[in-house]
Order: C-alpha cells, then sequence, then structure tokens
C-alpha cells in the first residue's frame, strides 16, 4: 500500500499533533514538582511522543516515491 | 545560569514550535529540506526530548523535597531534624554525612546495576497505593534494610575499619548475616513513633 501525498499529509498532520501534546505535556511534568509528575511523563508524555514518532516513521515506510509515481500514469 | 531542566524545556519548546510548523505545512516535507525537517522535528528531536526528560525525572525523584512530598512520607522527613545524634538518619543529614538535598536516596537506594530502575519501579508501586488502593499503617522497606546501603559509604573507611566491633564482625555484616540497624548497635533510626516528644534542631538558630 502506498500513500499519496495528500495521505501523507494527513499522516504528518497526526504525528504532529501527537508530537507537540507529548512535548506539552512533558515540559509540564517538568515543571510539577510533584510525585505524579513522572507518571504523567512516562503515561502520557512520552507514549504520546513515541506514537507520534512511529506514525512519521511508518508514514515513511508507506510513502510513495517518484519512481512509484511515474508507473501509475 | 540556567540549569539542564531549563535547557531542555527549551529544546522541548523548539521542537514543539517545529512540529507545529510541519502541522500547519505539511507540503514542505515535498522536498528534500523538508524531509530533513521533518526527521528532526518528529523523530531525532522528540527522541531527545524524551531521553532528557527521563534523566531530568529520575534526578527529580532523587531530591529529599521530592520523597517527602508524599503525604506518607512527611514524619520520616521531619525525623531528619530530631535533636539528638543517636537518631542515625537525623545525624547523618544534619552534619553532611549524606548530601543533605539527596538524604532519602543516599541511604535507601539500590547501588546494583538496575537500581535506579528497580527503585523507580517500586516507587510507581508506592505511588498507585497512595492514589488508587490505600498506603500501609507501617511502611516497610521490601526485603529490610540491607547493610550494603551504609557500606556503600562506609567500608573502607578508617574510623569504621579500625573500630573493633566492626572487625569482629565484618564478614557478617558483608554478608547481610547480621543487620547494622536491628542488631542492636544503631537501632535507633527514624522512630516516627516518638516523633510527637522529642526536641528538634533548627538550622536557622
Amino acid at each position: 500500500m502506498k500513500l499519496s501525498q495528500y495521505g501523507m499529509s494527513r499522516i504528518l498532520r497526526v504525528s504532529s499533533i501527537l508530537v507537540v501534546l507529548g512535548l506539552a505535556v512533558e515540559i509540564a511534568s517538568l515543571l510539577w514538582f510533584h510525585p505524579l509528575a513522572f507518571v504523567l511523563f512516562a503515561f502520557v508524555g512520552a507514549v504520546l511522543v513515541a506514537a507520534g514518532s512511529l506514525v512519521f516513521l511508518a508514514s515513511l515506510v508507506f510513502a510513495v516515491t517518484p519512481e512509484d509515481a511515474s508507473d501509475t500514469r | 545560569m540556567p540549569g539542564p531542566t531549563d535547557l531542555l524545556i527549551a529544546l522541548a519548546a523548539f521542537t514543539i514550535l517545529l512540529a507545529a510548523f510541519l502541522f500547519a505545512r505539511p507540503h514542505v516535507t515535498a522536498g528534500a529540506a523538508g524531509k530533513i525537517i521533518a526527521f528532526m522535528g518528529l523523530f531525532i528531536l522528540p527522541a531527545l526530548c524524551i531521553s532528557g526528560g527521563m534523566y531530568a525525572h529520575m534526578q527529580q525523584s532523587e531530591q529529599t523535597r521530592f520523597c517527602i512530598s508524599c503525604h506518607a512520607m512527611e514524619p520520616y522527613g521531619r525525623s531528619l531534624y530530631v535533636d539528638n545524634p543517636n537518631y542515625i538518619p537525623a545525624a547523618h543529614f544534619q552534619n553532611h554525612r549524606v548530601p543533605a538535598d539527596r538524604a532519602c536516596y543516599s541511604c535507601h537506594a539500590d547501588y546494583a546495576i538496575y537500581g535506579p530502575l528497580a527503585d523507580k519501579m517500586r516507587g510507581l508501586k508506592r505511588i498507585y497505593m497512595q492514589y488508587v488502593s490505600t498506603p500501609p499503617a507501617n511502611i516497610t522497606i521490601p526485603g529490610g534494610f540491607k547493610n550494603a546501603q551504609c557500606l556503600h559509604c562506609h567500608l573502607g573507611a578508617r574510623d569504621f575499619e579500625s573500630n573493633p566491633i566492626h572487625q569482629a564482625v565484618m564478614s557478617s555484616l558483608a554478608s547481610n548475616q547480621m543487620s547494622c540497624i536491628t542488631s542492636g548497635c544503631h537501632d535507633t533510626t527514624h522512630n516516627i513513633s516518638s516523633l510527637s516528644h522529642v526536641k528538634f534542631w533548627s538550622p536557622a538558630q
């Protein structure tokens, strides 16, 4: 399965929003001096960032290459 | 001067800006430069931020004020200020035999290769007990207090090794057969049940 440019854009947006949310949670956890801060970081922030990065890496696997694009003409 | 946590927050903020840019303009990844920006902004920098965040949280959780920020730990924090040199934790804390800002961790960490990770897992279990189930009435150390926590610093120290009592039982101490704190020698530790009628030291005085 190969993704079109439009599909890639959507996936990049999903990946970006996950990374933005995850890093925002990480910043909040670093500023919050509380025993739950680590839980927030590890189980929310890191998971969101990891999901965003994985979505991005997966999009690279399924991206359309120029050769693929010319084959479809 | 900004500390490591400040720099990490700045890096995370920069990565957020980069990811937000890619969210607003995903078509920039059609070019080679855009692909590099996307790889940096959505993989390399986030991975750096998470690694740095893990390290920062590990460092933060070693601080004395972090340990006693849990309600159940407050009396243990107070016991560090007991004005009596027989209280082993108080004597260590007040005389800086352990770093005052890492006093709990200095004596209650597993110094084995995966020690900090094992401590973190135990910490998560205690957070679960604090917020989800019920904290135990008496807080105990899983597996008991090990002499290695004392010997980590005292072993090799001149006044410890030249003490004839220590010399006589050294092998039992090293093998944990005889406990430093429950064998009758150094048995006054936190004793939180007696805090209501002891005198406290005030650093400001």
